[in-house]
């Protein structure tokens, strides 16, 4: 298992991805609305001639919508087959964090992520966590609807 | 054309007998050429050649078109004296025999579009004829002229020949503009007028209208391309288009290898019947077959409904709904035989491309042979046809650009003789995996970077990222034989965007580079409307239309509001606030407003358009901003559990890059009625 | 046969071309509020003209009122998808056409700088 992860922030929050699930990051301006969708789905865009759903994960976390801006990344995930799109306010580093550093996470925030963050670290004081890239993906309801 | 039915039925007949002997004369040709590079005699070649182009001449001489028996006799007669020679053929005889079925080829060609078929080429035969007495050739029919691509596509296939037989015969051949403005107005000179003027003096071949810049010499950005053929002085031709003579540009003719500009692969042709118990199938034949079975199922439909109205009564319809179920099934295992007749075979697709590379190794000095090993692999013509020009394009590159002069070859210890190889194989899960291989000095990642003006790539995927790029393809590819229309951001948009693909590129310095091209098997291509609602873009299959009309949101009857929803108010979201109708022939049909609907921005006018769809019988009215046009799309179903939602099925490229959703109307129109009887939320 | 029509504040006027290549080349060096376009033509295709048309951008919110003599919904549904605003078939009283002509131009849209 390789230790790469990828880095993205929601706001001031900082999330992690192994970088195992991930395929590709890319850009954002904006996306195929799907009308009847839930509402995590921000829509299809088209990468690399692949057509795409893209989730956004601050509606996934409970966070307010914000316009997106040029640092917006969309970070690709495979995951059982499935490619999806992950629309986070910015993905600018790949840390490398051996697993003997992650730990499980506290209960506050297992109860607030209902179970998609699967371990946290710690890095220059800040609070890393882990995101379980199936679950996030696998969800149809948004969290707190 | 047809006189009648009997002269339609043998026309068709020929049609497909010339085809095969046709095919048979190309491949012969370019053994025999092959083979005499090699100093190697072709007895057995020539005389199979000869006895095709008797066959097509006495074929040609039965249904009665003349311009084909001249040019097949023109070269049978050369074949009889070589073949009295025991297979020798004299200097230049290849070539002129590959121009000779070209012009039998054209002609063939405009007999099945039902258009004119135009006099022998004068020039041609000639030279045919000189060639008995081993004289030195003449040139000869070309395919294509120097008008820009852009007019040149507006031709039709009638235009196209009546402007290349003129200029074979002799005739000027000239492109002029003529920019409307008012002052020319007021002078009398409108394009009626200046039609009527060159009218006198040339015959005119076609009016192109062609948006330009708005200048102050074109202040209607507005301007007419006439493309005229004329026996007449160029002062007089000037004078009458009201230009100066300079203005006056020349259209010439061009040597362009094969008929790339007709676009493709021949028809669905199969093996010679004599050999392979195969039939000889038109496409639109298959089209037609499909179209009847839709009826077929929409019959299928209906006996549902009927089924189903008994069963309401009490009926017990248990065994006509199984009867129903295996029609059903059975329906749908013969729209797979029918989509399973459109394969055509991918060595076939690519039967031109040796004659290609052969013109391009003429007209660029350089040493190219090309190998086509695609085995049994078949491709859904639909495919074939978008794919082709992307597969012209990167065997013309390699061509071009990759391959070095036969002198730099030498000096760096490879073969003079460039090899091209393009081989082909089905991978699982429906793809087909093409690979353009080229053993020539690889890709210049260092000049492709600095025309980019990128920093140097450090993968090839990071190079053909650069070379995909749109506009770098103009600038560096822009040679006589390459940058026709063409580019690598075109193959690119094609396979991977159109076709939902994957386009790769391995190199190596002075070693030679592979393009693969990985695309589906088999496509869903539907015509579709595409229009505009609520500000976004959406198309919605012809097929599934009823009718498209007008409709004043003003004006339509508000009827009664049967639904309740449990909060005993209309929901206006869903736009369906009691439900406004229009009255169409006598019915009352629902509108239904898409923008409300989607939850789209509404445009601030009450005009709009209305797609009318019809569902078990009942029609539905969707209320659209505006339509756009309409035009052939590939629908690429949408996969993920995620976005699979009622009343879309899929999305497809309408050559933005952004996915646009193609709207299953029916299914959305069902799943509103359902919602507004049960009250039921989303 | 088509006619073009520009409506200044004292009244209607109405300009023909006698093709479609002329009424392009009409509408490209005037200012006109509404096109009414037959289908049968000669030189160059109705469909043809309509998408020309809507492919100019000062020209892409020009009425376009559709004439013909067809009356089947494929040449409606044609005419309307290629963008066409109204379609009408022949024949129709002289008054019937104004009616839709005026209700065209009367219809609201913002008015185009010429």
């Amino acid at each position: 298992m390789s230790d790469l992860h990828v880095l993205c922030k929601i706001g001031e929050t900082d999330y992690l991805f192994s970088a195992a699930d991930v395929l590709q990051m890319e850009s954002y301006s904006g996306a195929t609305r799907v009308p009847g969708a839930a509402t995590q789905v921000a829509g299809l865009v088209q990468i690399r001639g692949r057509v795409v759903p893209v989730l956004d994960l601050r509606v996934i976390f409970g966070f307010p919508k914000i316009e997106p801006t040029l640092n917006s990344r969309v970070v690709v995930l495979q995951q059982e087959g499935r490619t999806v799109g992950l629309l986070v306010d910015s993905a600018r580093e790949v840390l490398k964090i051996p697993a003997a550093d992650f730990q499980p996470p506290p209960p506050v925030v297992v109860q607030q992520t209902e179970g998609m963050v699967k371990a946290v670290a710690q890095r220059n004081n800040r609070l890393l966590m882990l995101i379980d890239a199936s679950k996030v993906i696998g969800e149809e309801q948004p969290h707190g609807e | 054309m047809s006189n009648g039915f009997d002269s339609a039925h043998f026309l068709a007949g020929f049609i497909a007998e010339a085809e095969d002997h046709l095919a048979a004369t190309n491949a012969n040709l370019l053994s025999i050429e092959a083979a005499a590079a090699k100093g190697q005699p072709t007895p057995r070649q020539v005389r199979e050649l000869f006895r095709s182009l008797h066959t097509i001449k006495g074929l040609a001489a039965m249904v009665g078109i003349e311009p084909i028996v001249e040019v097949a006799h023109a070269m049978e007669a050369v074949l009889r004296e070589a073949d009295r020679a025991a297979g020798q053929l004299p200097r230049g005889a290849v070539e002129l025999l590959l121009k000779g079925t070209r012009a039998i080829e054209q002609r063939v060609q405009a007999l099945s579009k039902r258009k004119a078929v135009s006099p022998a080429p004068a020039a041609l035969v000639s030279a045919l004829a000189a060639l008995r007495q081993s004289n030195a050739q003449a040139s000869g029919a070309a395919a294509s002229t120097s008008l820009p691509p852009e007019l040149w596509s507006r031709l039709g296939a009638a235009e196209r020949e009546q402007l290349v037989q003129g200029i074979s015969a002799g005739r000027r051949a000239w492109l002029l503009r003529f920019v409307p403005t008012p002052a020319r107005a007021a002078a009398g000179f409108n394009i009626t007028a200046i039609r009527e003027r060159l009218g006198t003096v040339a015959e005119v071949v076609k009016v192109v209208p062609q948006s330009v810049a708005a200048t102050d010499d074109a202040p209607g950005g507005l301007a007419f391309a006439l493309v005229i053929l004329t026996d007449a002085a160029d002062a007089l031709v000037a004078e009458a288009g009201a230009v100066a003579p300079e203005e006056l540009t020349a259209i010439s003719l061009e040597e362009t290898p094969a008929a790339l500009e007709e676009g493709g692969p021949d028809d669905d042709a199969v093996d010679d019947p004599r050999h392979r118990g195969t039939v000889r199938v038109e496409v639109a034949r298959l089209d037609d077959a499909l179209e009847k079975l839709t009826a077929l199922v929409v019959t299928q439909f209906r006996l549902g409904r009927a089924t189903a109205a008994l069963r309401a009564q009490g009926t017990d319809v248990r065994a006509l709904a199984q009867v129903l179920a295996e029609n059903g099934r059975q329906l749908r295992d013969l729209r797979a035989s029918i989509m399973r007749a459109r394969m055509v075979s991918v060595s076939e697709l690519l039967e031109r491309v040796p004659l290609v590379v052969r013109g391009l190794s003429q007209a660029t000095g350089k040493s190219a042979h090309l190998e086509v090993a695609a085995g049994k692999a078949e491709l859904d013509k639909a495919v074939a046809e978008r794919i082709f020009p992307a597969i012209i394009h990167l065997v013309r590159n390699a061509v071009d650009h990759a391959l070095e002069p036969p002198a730099e070859r030498a000096a760096a210890g490879k073969p003079e003789v460039g090899a091209i190889t393009v081989t082909c194989f089905e991978r699982g899960g429906n793809q087909l995996e093409l690979t353009i291989r080229d053993d020539g000095r690889g890709v210049d990642a260092v000049g492709v970077a600095r025309r980019a003006g990128a920093p140097l790539p450090t993968s090839d995927e990071a190079l053909l990222d650069l070379l995909t790029r749109p506009g770098l393809s103009t600038k560096t590819e822009v040679t006589t034989t390459s940058g026709r229309g063409v580019g690598m951001d075109v193959v690119k948009r094609i396979a991977v965007d159109e076709l939902g693909g994957e386009l790769a590129m391995r190199t190596t310095p002075g070693r030679g580079t592979a393009f693969t091209l990985r695309i589906p098997l088999s496509i869903t291509i539907v015509d579709a409307f595409s229009f505009l609602c609520g500000g976004e873009t959406f198309v919605v299959p012809v097929a599934t239309v009823e009718e498209i009309q007008e409709v004043d949101l003003d004006r339509t009857v508000r009827g009664p509001d049967r639904r309740r929803t449990p909060r005993g108010e209309s929901d206006r979201r869903r736009g369906t606030r009691g439900t406004d109708m229009i009255q169409r022939r006598g019915e009352a049909v629902p509108v239904l407003r898409l923008d409300e609907i989607f939850g789209l921005a509404s445009p601030d006018t009450s005009h709009r358009k209305a797609i009318v769809v019809r569902r078990n019988g009942e029609p539905y009215a969707f209320a659209v901003d505006r339509m756009l046009g309409q035009q052939e799309v590939v629908v690429r179903p949408l996969e993920d559990r995620l976005v699979r939602v009622p009343g879309i099925s899929g999305t497809t490229d309408l050559g933005d890059g952004r996915p646009t959703l193609v709207l299953d109307l029916i299914a959305l129109g069902s799943k509103l009625m359902a919602e507004s009887v049960t009250g039921a939320g989303a | 046969m088509i006619i073009a029509c520009l409506r200044p504040q004292t009244g209607w006027v109405f300009t023909q071309a006698a093709s479609g290549l002329e009424a392009l080349e009409r509408l490209s060096l005037k200012r006109f509020d509404v096109v009414v376009l037959d289908l049968n033509m000669p030189d160059i295709g109705g469909y043809e003209v309509i998408e020309f048309i809507r492919g100019q951008d000062k020209l892409r919110e020009l009425p376009i009122l559709v004439v013909t003599t067809r009356g089947d919904e494929s040449s409606r549904t044609r005419a309307l998808a290629a963008g066409a605003t109204r379609f009408m078939t022949k024949p129709f009283a002289p008054e019937a056409l104004l009616g839709e002509v005026r209700a065209l131009v009367a219809d609201g849209r913002p008015e185009a700088p010429p």
